[in-house]
């Protein structure tokens, strides 16, 4: 507990050098994403490997750029608690409109 | 209960600032914004099949436009940590680049719906433009606001009226600019990417008006 | 400096009409919205009882069936978007600052914003009664039935628009109440420590930021469909879905309802305990079930459309929701009878209400377990039961929650004390007067009869007690003709309140009635639940200013007004845009330009106009 306190800590100010490695990454996964959509595969399986993408894209900008990952958890409950019930919201709908519960 | 003098009238009860807190309850609010606009087009999806579809979506062109507002939100870090430094000069190269970089966005976007337009795509024409184009639009309405905020800030800076001292009036801008950037991540994975997924095979064989909207594309 | 800036300097009298436009002091926004809810109450009323009217004979003529379809869907619009929620915004502004030992509210300038798009929105939907006719299509407004295709009348754009500009105002008033629960507290004034209305307020609060853009999406998408022939809700022609409009409002609508009661469940939780003379049992459990109520009210939406079909695993997951969401709400029950069980009891006209609240809620909640019951919900959909379970919840519930709490709150607001007798004629009145308007609906509905019919035939047998119905209703106008005469006759010559005339335990009530500009003389601190009944307090008397002076605050600003116009009139101009092309286009150019003037006027405005001298140096 102490240890990932102290880590947070050291961490606490990411410099312009991190900033440009994160969207150096931002930008690589993009163009694997872009690639993934020329292969022809199980669209369910590229569905998955999108979404699995894309998250890591929306977690890095939100970790780092909007600097969630080092700033008070309160912001992140703000963030978070919407995000969290507009996703099931959101799953809810497409099961009902897919007819999944039929 | 008792009476204490000399308080600070000016702290708050969290210690964090209120307009910064007033901004994360702003974006999750606009979450559900957002999530509701992206959930009708979900829904949506595949339901009317006159007109045309998923398949005009231009990835090649929509990946470089994805690129350019995850460089303007890079862009913007780097503007935020600059004026955090003092680094005024540094300060205003990077915040117009976010503004830049957010207008050629815009023209992407200009040019994709024109182009769509050409090929018989308009709000009108059937639920796939419905949903997609006020979706996407109300997205670029959110970058236009955003670009304009940056100016102001850009302009108030000449002015004086920003600096180190109130740095927290670009670091809420940019949350801002950083959502308007992390909504389009979504629209693109789960829109772009995984809507358009085989949908010019699936126009080939089912629906011969869509396949010749790609002829002409 | 703003003279620099903008045409209009920063005002700073607070006398007058202008005074009144220009503020940005809670307590004034307070009674704004209070006096506003309050007129578009008797507005909403006087639709209900023409309703009464034309239902109390079978075969009615009193009015046509076209007004009959207008006068429902206003009464309904205006009671929960005009009357209930400004209520209740009406008690956060007055009430919450000060419970919490605050000066003012975190951003005033955009709490004055929340009002004049209120009232705005409300006069424009109100509007369309000169323009065109009441909108007519239910206060839910359910698309299809109100695209263009079925609803040709322009009422329903008032309709949406005004809703939409409402929505905003409320919005931006759930930002300002969040932030300033979280972060205007007085030192020692811990979550935990707080009342329970600053709790339900900061819950109805984050319902309000998060269930509202659901609305507001709605609203646009169906604006788009009237407006520029978008597909959202056509059904016939480009095969859209017709659950789509039920499902968005409701995600909004049914925490909504959690909007409407969970501000007269705090205003109760504190009159409890006042009139007990000790605390409210449970807290932690009350605050807590408050919390379940708002996320569990995200998840319950589809038990307003258990009869389109949802398939039997969506059905069965929505009513078991539903049935879950009464057990914190029984929780609170519970624990409102433990406060008052073995209390010394005072039977003040405000608890009188408050007990009417509970009983009365009660009913309505149980009445609304039973649709939880799919079968039962599907017998009783669309019927007269359905009418008398909300209006158990919403009259019941929220209207006598906030009577009470007008009779708890008066003498701080103005210093004078209600009449007790007037009072507790009024609440009998008013509890009679109730239940025989809405207790026989129950009996109705489960005879047959439908909602929102214009009028019934002598051989269906609803005479009888349509008839006892309407002479309830008038019961009702008549109690809150003594709630009028009593508010005018004390704020005359009523009884002087003095700083706490209830012996109450919170913080407003220890400052004098009716507050100062700037609240707190000196900020209190605070070291538990009951400030004042600790032993300590009763010693301490509130502290003199101190020797520099009355504490500063905000000047009063234009640009609030300002920038609700600018938004209000874009609105209008798109309704002109309708019959007149060209002239709409100006009107929207011109005041979309006036409103973003005026933002640019707000963020560049100094908090107070420079004292005269330092102006004089300057120039």
């Amino acid at each position: 507990m102490t240890t990932e306190h102290a880590h947070v800590e050291e961490h606490a100010h990411p410099g312009a050098r991190q900033y440009v490695i994160i969207g150096a990454i931002l930008a690589i996964i993009t163009l694997i994403e872009f690639g993934v959509f020329y292969l022809s595969i199980d669209p369910a399986l590229m569905t998955w490997i999108i979404l699995i993408l894309s998250s890591s894209k929306f977690l890095l900008v939100v970790g780092y750029f909007m600097h969630l990952k080092f700033d008070d958890v309160r912001f992140s409950g703000l963030f978070f608690a919407p995000f969290i019930i507009m996703v099931s919201i959101g799953v809810v709908l497409m099961a009902l409109f897919f007819n999944l519960t039929r | 209960m008792q009476y204490v003098t000399g308080i600070d009238d000016h702290r708050t009860s969290t210690g964090l600032d209120n307009r910064k807190l007033l901004m994360w309850a702003f974006l999750g609010s606009d979450v559900m914004f957002f999530g509701t606009l992206i959930g009708t087009h979900l829904i949506y999806r595949n339901r009317n099949l006159s007109g045309p579809q998923e398949e005009i979506l231009s990835i090649p062109i929509t990946t470089i436009s994805t690129f350019v507002l995850l460089m303007s939100s890079l862009a913007m870090v780097l503007a935020l940590a600059a004026i955090q430094r003092g680094n005024m000069g540094s300060f205003r190269f990077w915040t117009a680049i976010v503004a830049i970089f957010g207008s050629i966005f815009i023209g992407f976007q200009m040019f994709e719906f024109t182009e769509f337009a050409h090929l018989g795509l308009t709000p009108r024409t059937n639920l796939f433009g419905s949903t997609f184009l006020v979706m996407t639009g109300f997205h670029g309405t959110h970058v236009a606001v955003g670009i304009l905020w940056l100016w102001s800030i850009l302009f108030a800076s000449y002015k004086g009226k920003i600096h180190q001292g109130n740095s927290l009036q670009v670091e809420i801008a940019g949350l801002y600019w950083h959502f308007v950037d992390i909504v389009w991540i979504v629209i693109f994975g789960v829109v772009y990417l995984i809507g358009a997924y085989g949908a010019e095979g699936r126009a080939l064989e089912d629906i011969p008006h869509a396949a010749r909207a790609v002829g002409i594309g | 400096m703003a003279a620099n800036i903008g045409i209009l300097r920063r005002p700073v009298s607070t006398e007058g009409v202008w005074g009144w436009i220009t503020t940005v002091d809670h307590k004034r926004i307070g009674i704004l919205y209070g006096v506003s809810a309050f007129i578009f109450f008797l507005i909403g009323g006087i639709e209900a009882l023409l309703m009464r009217v034309q239902l109390a004979q079978p075969d009615g003529t009193f009015v046509e069936a076209g007004t009959f379809n207008a006068l429902f869907t206003m009464h309904g619009t205006t009671m929960v978007f005009m009357v209930v929620m400004p209520a209740g915004a009406a008690f956060f502004n007055f009430l919450v600052p000060l419970m919490i030992g605050a000066r003012d509210v975190a951003f005033p300038r955009l709490n004055a914003l929340s009002y004049w798009l209120f009232i705005f929105g409300a006069i424009l939907m109100n509007f369309s009664f000169f323009k065109a006719a009441f909108p007519d299509v239910g206060w839910f407004g359910y698309a299809p039935l109100t695209t263009s295709e079925y609803t040709l009348s322009s009422s329903t754009d008032y309709w949406v628009l005004g809703l939409q500009i409402m929505g905003i105002g409320t919005t931006a008033a759930g930002f300002n109440f969040v932030i300033t629960i979280l972060n205007m507290r007085a030192p020692g004034m811990t979550l935990m420590r707080m009342p329970l209305f600053p709790w339900m307020t900061l819950i109805v609060s984050f319902l309000i930021i998060f269930a509202f853009p659901p609305l507001t999406i709605a609203l646009t998408l169906l604006l788009f469909d009237r407006f520029f022939g978008t597909n959202f809700f056509d059904t016939a022609g480009a095969g859209a879905d017709p659950l789509l409009w039920q499902h968005l409002f409701w995600i909004f609508g049914h925490p909504e309802v959690y909007i409407l009661i969970l501000p007269a469940m705090g205003i109760v939780s504190d009159i409890l305990p006042t009139f007990s003379r000790k605390p409210l049992f449970g807290y932690t459990t009350v605050v807590f079930a408050g919390a379940v109520i708002a996320f569990l009210g995200f998840g319950v939406w589809a038990h307003h459309m258990f009869t389109t079909g949802l398939g039997a695993w969506a059905t069965a997951a929505f009513a078991g929701a539903t049935m879950a969401i009464g057990v914190p709400t029984g929780v609170k029950i519970f624990n409102w009878l433990a406060t008052l069980w073995g209390g010394s009891i005072q039977f003040k006209t405000p608890l009188l209400f408050a007990l009417g609240f509970i009983s009365m809620f009660m009913l309505g909640g149980l009445s609304g377990v039973m649709h939880a019951a799919v079968p039962v919900d599907t017998q009783q959909q669309d019927t007269y039961f359905i009418v008398a379970h909300f209006h158990y919840v919403l009259f019941g519930g929220s209207i006598f929650g906030i009577t009470a709490g007008i009779y708890y709150w008066f003498p701080k607001m103005t210093g004078r004390m209600l009449s007790e007798r007037i009072g507790k004629v009024h609440f009998w009145v008013m509890f009679i007067g109730f239940n025989m308007t809405f207790m026989p609906m129950h009996i109705l509905g489960v005879l047959g009869m439908p909602r929102r019919v214009y009028t019934y035939s002598v051989d269906q047998n609803w005479a009888g007690l349509n008839l006892f119905v309407s002479i309830g209703a008038f019961i009702i106008a008549l109690s809150i003709l003594l709630l009028i005469i009593n508010i005018v006759r004390s704020a005359r010559k009523g009884e002087a309140a003095g700083m706490n005339p209830w012996a109450a335990s919170t913080l407003e009530w220890a400052i004098p009635s009716p507050p100062p500009h700037y609240n707190f003389a000196v900020i209190p601190t605070v070291r538990s639940q009951h400030p004042l009944w600790d032993e300590e307090a009763n010693a301490v008397e509130p502290p003199p200013l101190p020797a520099h002076g009355e504490p500063h605050m905000p000047d009063p600003s234009y640009w609030p007004i300002v920038i609700a116009l600018g938004i209000t009139m874009v609105a209008g101009g798109l309704l002109i845009w309708q019959a007149n092309t060209w002239l709409g286009l100006l009107v929207i150019a011109v005041f979309g330009f006036v409103g973003i003037r005026g933002i640019y006027g707000w963020v560049f405005e100094p908090v107070a106009e420079e004292s005269a001298e330092r102006v004089h140096a300057h120039h």
